[in-house]
């Protein structure tokens, strides 16, 4: 294995374990617990419908995830993927409301997220701004359009095409029984659970598999040594942004078609959820460390949290206190880690 | 004669108001080692960065094989089979040794895939040449003593198809048997015909190694000597004052040029 996270310094982990492998293994039993804990607070946390629901709350977040675990391994961050999520739905919404074909609407909604991430990109790279900045400016910039593009109103009637990417599950089987209702035999396989999955798969490939994956780290460990070794730095970090915009994106669209409706609204604060399932799952905001293996876990805990919390009766404002504090314990026992 | 494999002419890299480099030329040729000495902060690394095509002159031209070349970046350097051991050793801290070696110039399957497997086996082959005891292949280079960081850089150098090398302080952080391991493989590659550059502020292995000596005292190049005209003391002296002794006259009486 050639990419080897937590890498700075001696981890403390049981021998035979290497710190990544010990990381995974604590998120995992994380999760594993807080599942313990709110299915014996309330029965209804583990029927089949909750955990449908859990998972397309998770896969929003896990797309997100996913593109903001290569920025943050590159050494940046992407704080504009709430609001590419709105643009993008929004686009989408306001295509398909226009009478255009959904897969080329979803298809056009997807490219505007990669064309933010592709500005994000340049800016960071030719002006040489930082990346906390520039996408704080995308995050303004795409937010504002959305609400621009839209008059701030929801566009609603979108049609049943427009819901099923979020509403459709594959292997659905429904009966129809003698008294004219249908019964559910076997909710299928979400579309977005699919959707995160392929996903998570393709990123997990091209970070461990190919060049590009390769050069994303390598920029993120030491960007002056990658440009020395050859490395096309810039076009690394763009390609990064891009992927990040792109899902942001996807994300957006699954989101919309959900609701079945285009809200320019949505996703505030999403980008923090992004990054905390990124750095619960192991990745280091200096760069050079993360994986998507991790961030995965690091999406359904907050998932699982957050859906836990509502169940429990838990309000929104006290579920952002929670998640806050699990943010701050999770990057504090990473550095914990690694000082030693 | 065959022209040089490189040469850096009237090359200047100015920082606002400081001239790291003024004015500098010189020439490598196949099968030279030229020592390239100075002060700390004389501009030795300034001038070979800018071979490296790490960083871009303020003025001047560089040939290769008598071509006028731009060496834009550290690719374009490659290219002409330029390759470069930093004095900062240029490795990303979490990557292991061979995914250092390889980066920017990966080794991939049929499917465009990372090769890992046929990387750490080439890694270990050339790492051993420099370092027999060297084990922990797969632990990220921080991981790794300073000298194990060194030897990777300077396999990674050797490993392509080098025509000029620049050694910028290669055995800084060696101990006795792997500098020693290093003037060998500097002779063998002296052998294969490449052109070596080295920067060290070891004279001894400045007399041991090199073929001619290129001073440089605050950005100038105050001398460039066949090994055999100078003594030691020359050296220093031109290093120091950026002249020779008053009383100087070549040693073996017949000086070149
Ligand atoms: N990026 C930079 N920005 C500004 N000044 C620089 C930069 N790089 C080098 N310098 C200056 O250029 C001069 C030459 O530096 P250089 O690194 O070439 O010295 P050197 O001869 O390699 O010294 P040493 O023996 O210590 O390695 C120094 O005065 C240094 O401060
Ligand atoms: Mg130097």
């Amino acid at each position: 294995m050639s990419v080897a996270a937590n890498g700075a310094g001696k981890a403390k982990a049981p021998p035979g374990l290497n710190a990544e492998t010990f990381h995974k293994l604590s998120a995992l039993a994380t999760l594993a617990l807080l599942v313990g804990v709110f299915a014996l607070g309330n029965a209804a946390f583990f029927s089949i419908n909750n955990g449908l629901t859990v998972l397309l709350q998770t896969s929003v977040i896990g797309l997100l995830g996913i593109g903001m675990t290569m920025v943050i391994i590159t050494g940046g961050i992407d704080l504009s993927v709430g609001s590419v999520l709105a643009l993008s739905g929004t686009v989408t919404g306001l295509l398909v409301k226009a009478g255009v074909p959904v897969p080329i609407g979803m298809t056009a909604g997807v490219a505007v997220g990669a064309l933010c991430g592709l500005a994000s990109g340049l800016i960071i790279t030719k002006m040489r701004i930082t990346p906390f900045v520039a996408t704080l400016g995308m995050m303004l910039i795409a937010r504002g359009l959305a609400l621009q593009l839209t008059g701030a109103a929801p566009i609603s009637q979108l049609g049943e095409a427009f819901g099923r990417l979020g509403n459709g599950a594959l292997f659905r089987m429904v009966e129809t029984q003698p008294n004219g209702l249908s019964k559910v035999i076997f909710p299928g396989i979400p579309y977005p659970a699919i959707l995160l999955i392929v996903t998570a798969l393709a990123a997990a490939y091209l970070l461990r598999r190919r060049s590009l994956g390769r050069h994303i780290y390598a920029v993120g460990s030491n960007e002056e040594a990658a440009r020395l070794s050859g490395v096309d730095v810039v076009r690394t970090k763009i390609a990064a942004y891009v992927m990040s915009g792109a899902l942001a994106g996807l994300a957006g669209n699954v989101l919309m078609s959900r609701l079945v409706t285009a809200q320019p609204n949505e996703g505030v604060m999403y980008e923090l959820d992004a990054i905390a399932a990124a750095v619960i799952g192991g990745a280091s905001l200096n760069g050079g460390v993360g994986g998507i293996a991790g961030t995965m876990i690091g999406a359904f805990i907050i998932g699982v949290l957050r859906n836990g919390l509502n169940m429990a009766g838990v309000s929104a404002f006290i579920q952002q206190i929670i998640i806050g504090v699990v943010v701050i314990l999770a990057v504090f026992i990473d550095q914990m880690r690694n000082r030693r | 004669m065959t022209p040089p494999l490189v040469e850096m002419i009237g090359i200047e890299k100015h920082f606002g108001g400081i001239h790291a480099v003024n004015g500098v030329s010189l020439s490598l040729h196949p099968g030279e080692v030229v020592g390239v000495l100075g002060h700390n902060g004389a501009g030795k690394s300034c001038l070979m960065r800018i071979l490296s095509g790490a960083m871009s002159p303020s003025a001047g031209e560089i040939r290769v094989g008598g071509k006028s070349a731009s060496l834009g970046s550290p690719q374009d350097a490659r290219s002409h089979g330029i390759e470069t051991i930093y004095q900062t050793l240029a490795l990303a801290d979490h990557l292991d040794a061979a995914a250092n070696l390889f980066l920017g110039r990966e080794l991939r399957t049929r499917w465009g895939n990372l090769d890992d497997k046929l990387m750490l086996a080439e890694a270990r082959k050339v790492l051993a040449r420099l370092n027999p005891n060297f084990r922990n292949l797969g632990d990220p280079v921080s991981r790794l003593s300073g000298g194990q960081r060194q030897v990777i850089a300077i396999a990674r150098a050797i490993y392509f198809n080098v025509k000029c090398l620049i050694m910028d302080e290669p055995t800084a952080a060696l101990g006795p048997a792997e500098t020693a391991m290093v003037g060998q493989l500097i002779k063998q590659l002296r052998q294969e015909g490449v052109g070596i550059f080295l920067i060290s502020h070891d004279m001894h292995d400045v007399f041991d190694l090199c073929d001619r000596v290129v001073v440089m005292n605050r950005g100038h190049n105050v001398g460039s000597y066949r090994i055999d005209e100078v003594t030691k003391d020359d050296v220093l002296s031109l290093i120091i004052k950026g002249a020779l002794p008053d009383d100087w006259a070549p040693r073996n009486t017949e000086r070149l040029q």
